[in-house]
């Protein structure tokens, strides 16, 4: 036991009351899985439900950590404290991880007024998604009003992981191949705001342009998507994204404590779901799966009826 | 105990800016498994210590190839003001032998000088992560 | 374009020769040769060249001589840009040095000029390449690794009895340049003309500072071109013995290029700043001739006679062909060598006056114009005076005693080093090739691809001395735990002194006039806003009412941007 064990307050008290040692602790332990993650998560749901999330996700290179970097000036010169989790694809190959986003958004290093946590894709089957919810919940219970959740956006994992986010800012830059294109597949769905960011690039308008012709192709109802150009590194375009940050903000204060929190918990539990599910259908051994795919072969099943059957045994394992 | 579960922060603090060092030590944990925050040179002290404090590192690995390490004591004593006492720092670079005591006098636990091999750096940062990891808060401390 | 015309060249053999018996002695030698030697190890050099354990005539023949070597002072320049080379006069001996307070290196300065050396540099206090004065800092660190000059002051302190209208001074002084400021300021104080002033702005590169050191400023990329091509625009209308450019080799090797690498980025690096400051209307001819380069000598002796006698070549093509010089003296591949202190080693560290040796012999023969030799602790801590005097005396062993400088271009003809030499023109034209793909080196540098290639290589080099393939004396063999020597105690200034340093220059700030320091960056900030203005001259007026380094630099990442270093993993 640390010397930290032996305080006088319950260490979970001193979590709620803003120690960050203690929060980087918890996180640490929900990071980590299991049991006593499950436990801790669950006392933290008590007391969450205040903070602001905003997710900021969009494609390598579109320079989301300059733009979260101008983001946090901006919130900390209105007295605000911000919390960053930044989730950082790992190398698959290793194992390892070096989480770099962290790095980049320097100036704030040593604002105690900032809490920034860096979290690795690594080593979750499920992926981040699994243990980001109850991640936001330490950090909305230790008192932090607005969390910023940067992902990249690249994968379905990452991108998924945005869902916990009460406003969902996709960016964008120009000159990145084929602009739109690469956050075309899903991201591009979930945005309540867009940024363009890089905004003094000769390409820039092309982007913001080709933006607004994707969404004159969606439902009436969702073109409303309000468009931002910034240019992060000069600050430019910050007032007007900061605008349209507490425009969102308002339009969804009306929304309960109790339902961000059942939103992060329904989220995380179809997850949790999810994974199982896939990782009892690796484990399915080969001679199982031989005899369905001779039934399939030999007409007895279609392909689908197959897959339903696998389905339903693992089902009924997980009842049993 | 193995290295995945070991976070370290590899930084610079000081003035100098040459990084071929810690950034080939940062791929070389990495490499062998554990998570690495890595930083660019010229980190302030504060801003070391809330990096290790709110990362929840188990280690930090100190670069120095010019001088800077003439104000590691001064990181050590912050790491401990911010209770960090559990985190473990190893320090690389170049360090006059003259001024090996005064670091270890301060705390650091290990130097690593030039032409130091990759295994036992890796092998030193998991003992000492690990070491590290035994001293810190356990989950049932938080359902007291 | 220049590289496919010079790669056609080396496709052909020479010819076969008419030497009576040459093929049956080589088939001779390569029979006993095999039994000998039984598996032959493969050797390559640090940038990948395969070495094969003889060369000959079919390697290298006289009749390429023209092509190849000419005659020094004439193209294509492989054996030297002037017509007397060493042995009309040698290199310019220049030792680096910096430490302390302006008056500590003062003190050490006169002692090396005593010593034989015809030139000075200087070396400012990390805290200065951090863009900081003295007072902003942790106090422990100031003037351990260079001279603490911030203000014209200083700079006259440091250089008092140096007579700087007939010596010359290097600076290292990446962007804005305040320590050539700080000269011109103590030239005007002694009523030198700038015409006098000689000396060279050493690594005012600042693209290796982005790519592989990063000590610099940190002004943001943009904001350090501009300030550069300032930089050359003033020096060439008002200091015509002042060398504004000296693109930085060393920085690039010492991170982990390899030779061949170093001089592909560094001449692409120089392209990159003739066409900038020609997109400003400046003349090849007018600034060419004031291009320096700045590079390491690393240990791989004949690999590094080679890098440099290529890079002579490729440089003067470059200049003519590609950049429209017509003046000669704009070809001229003007060079300073530093012995590399990479090589250097801190296990058993007297055998690093053996390593500076050789390193020294290779900048020699390599036809240098100018040359640092490291001190043997260079490796441990800045130079202590023993230390420096005996780096110094390598130098003065080297040039009068074994008789290395009676000819020039002492290795050319050499059947191995014309066929290295050839082939590291191969592999430099190819880096060049890819920095020209990427868009030229302003942009290969944005796009982190210099970032990863010397990420690359600096890794395999690594691996070669951890597989034992490259052998490091006292480091993978030859180890000893008590080699009897102990270590060179660290020089540290006296922290009596500095304190006083400090104190003296708080009082400056008081004393000086406000209103005059404001109006003067007022008009620095005006400047950088105004492409039309010239950011250099307005430091240079600056420092003289009393404008410090440190806030020239703030004034500048104010008005031109904070830049990150480009790290690419």
């Amino acid at each position: 036991m640390g010397a930290v064990a032996q305080q006088a307050a319950p260490a979970f008290d001193r979590l709620l009351a803003g120690d960050q040692a203690l929060l980087a602790r918890a996180i640490s332990i929900i990071e980590a899985g299991g049991a006593a993650a499950d436990g801790l998560a669950q006392r933290l749901c008590d007391h969450a439900g205040r903070a602001d999330v905003l997710a900021v996700t969009g494609p390598p290179g579109a320079g989301k950590s300059t733009l979260i970097d101008a983001m946090i000036a901006k919130f900390r010169a209105q007295g605000t404290m911000v919390a960053v989790l930044a989730v950082d694809p790992s190398s698959p190959l290793s194992g390892g991880a070096i989480l770099g986003d962290r790095t980049r958004m320097g100036q704030h290093s040593a604002d105690r007024g900032v809490f920034i946590r860096s979290i690795a894709a690594r080593g979750h089957l499920g992926g981040l998604a699994l243990t980001v919810p109850a991640i936001l919940d330490a950090l909305d219970a230790a008192g932090w009003p607005i969390i910023i959740l940067e992902t990249v956006g690249a994968g379905q994992s990452e991108t998924e992981v945005a869902d916990f986010a009460d406003v969902k800012i996709v960016v964008n830059a120009p000159g990145l191949g084929d602009d739109v294109q690469a956050i075309k597949a899903g991201i591009l769905e979930i945005a309540d705001i867009l940024v363009v960011n890089k905004a003094d690039q000769p390409l820039a308008k092309r982007t913001v342009n080709q933006l607004k012709d994707m969404l004159e192709l969606r439902a009436e109802n969702k073109r409303d998507v309000p468009i931002v150009s910034t240019a992060a590194n000069k600050g430019e375009g910050l007032e007007t994204l900061m605008d349209t940050v507490s425009q969102s903000l308002a339009a969804i204060a009306s929304r309960s404590a109790e339902d961000k929190i059942s939103r992060r918990l329904s989220g995380a539990l179809l997850r949790r779901a999810d994974s199982i599910l896939k990782q009892r259908l690796r484990a399915i051994d080969d001679e199982r799966l031989g005899s369905l795919c001779a039934d399939i072969r030999n007409g007895n099943q279609t392909l689908d009826d197959a897959a339903k059957i696998l389905l339903s045994q693992e089902l009924r394992w997980r009842v049993e | 105990m193995g290295a995945a579960s070991i976070k370290v922060l590899v930084t610079k603090i000081g003035l100098d800016g040459h990084d071929r060092g810690s950034r080939l030590v940062g791929a070389y944990l990495r490499d062998a498994g554990m998570e690495v925050v890595y930083t660019p040179p010229w980190q302030e002290i504060d801003a070391v210590v809330n990096l290790a404090t709110q990362e929840d590192v188990d280690l930090v690995g100190v670069s120095s190839l010019a001088t800077d390490h003439l104000i590691i004591p001064d990181l050590m004593a912050a790491l401990k003001e911010a209770g960090l006492e559990h985190v473990e720092v190893i320090v690389g670079g170049i360090v006059p032998e003259s001024e090996h005591q005064m670091l270890f006098d301060s705390g650091v636990a290990e130097i690593f000088g030039p032409g130091s091999s990759r295994e036992d750096i890796v092998a030193s940062a998991v003992k000492l992560g690990n070491a590290a990891q035994q001293r810190k808060l356990s989950s049932e401390e938080f359902s007291r | 374009m220049i590289a496919k015309q010079a790669l056609a060249s080396w496709d052909e053999k020479p010819k076969q020769m008419m030497l009576p018996g040459f093929e049956e002695a080589e088939e001779a030698w390569k029979e006993t040769y095999q039994a000998h030697i039984g598996t032959d190890r493969r050797i390559t050099n640090r940038s990948g060249i395969e070495i094969k354990p003889i060369y000959t005539p079919e390697d290298w023949s006289d009749e390429r001589y023209m092509a190849d070597l000419g005659f020094p002072g004439q193209e294509p320049y492989t054996r030297g840009i002037y017509p007397t080379m060493h042995r009309g006069r040698t290199w310019t001996q220049r030792q680096l040095i910096g430490l302390g307070t302006p008056q500590d290196y003062n003190e050490r300065v006169r002692k090396i000029l005593d010593l034989g050396a015809n030139a000075i540099s200087l070396l400012p206090c990390n805290s200065g390449f951090r863009g900081v004065d003295c007072d902003e800092v942790p106090f422990p660190l100031l003037g351990t690794c260079g001279t603490v000059i911030n203000t014209v002051d200083h700079m006259d302190a440091a250089l008092d009895g140096v007579p700087i209208d007939r010596i010359s001074t290097a600076m290292n002084d990446p962007t804005p340049f305040t320590l050539l400021a700080f000269v011109l300021g103590v030239a005007k104080r002694r009523n030198v003309p700038f015409d006098k002033v000689s000396g060279t702005s050493n690594q005012s590169d600042y693209i290796s500072h982005y790519v592989a050191n990063h000590m610099f400023y940190r002004l943001s990329q943009p904001g350090a071109r501009r300030v550069l091509v300032d930089h050359v625009a003033y020096c060439r209308e008002h200091l015509p013995n002042w060398n504004p450019v000296s693109v930085v080799g060393q920085h690039m090797q010492q991170a982990g290029a390899t030779p061949a690498e170093t001089i592909g980025f560094t001449l692409s690096t120089a392209i990159q700043y003739a066409e900038d400051c020609m997109a400003r209307g400046m003349d090849p001819d007018d600034i060419l001739p004031k291009f320096t380069f700045f590079f390491d000598i690393s240990i791989s002796f004949f690999e590094e006679v080679a890098k440099f006698r290529a890079a002579r070549r490729i440089w003067a093509r470059i200049t003519k062909e590609r950049l429209g010089a017509k003046d000669p003296r704009s070809w001229r591949f003007k060079f300073h060598g530093q012995t590399s202190g990479v090589d250097l080693t801190s296990q058993q560290p007297l055998n690093n006056i053996a390593r500076v040796a050789v390193q020294a012999v290779a900048g020699i023969f390599s036809g240098l114009q100018s040359m640092h030799t490291d001190a043997y602790d260079e490796a441990i801590t800045c130079p202590t005076e023993e230390t420096a005097r005996i780096a110094v005396a390598t130098q003065n062993i080297l040039r009068e005693e074994a008789h290395l400088c009676d000819v020039i271009d002492p290795m050319g003809g050499s059947y191995y080093v014309e066929t290295l030499t050839n082939q590291m023109e191969k592999e430099i034209l190819e880096v060049l090739d890819k920095i020209d793909a990427a868009g030229g080196m302003y942009e290969a540098v944005g796009a982190g691809l210099v970032q990863s290639m010397i990420g690359r290589s600096a890794l395999a080099a690594q691996q070669r001395i951890e597989t034992g393939e490259e052998k490091v004396v006292g480091v993978n063999c030859y180890q000893s735990n008590d080699d009897g020597i102990e270590q060179p105690k660290p020089y540290r200034p006296d922290p009596e002194t500095m304190k006083v340093h400090v104190e003296q220059f708080k009082q400056f700030k008081a004393d000086r006039s406000q209103a005059e320091v404001d109006k003067a960056l007022a008009a620095l900030r005006r400047a950088a806003n105004d492409d039309n203005d010239n950011t250099f001259a307005k430091v240079v007026e600056g420092v003289e009412v009393g404008v410090t380094h440190g806030e020239v630099v703030a004034a500048l990442r104010d008005e031109l941007g904070f830049g990150h270093p480009l790290i690419v993993d």
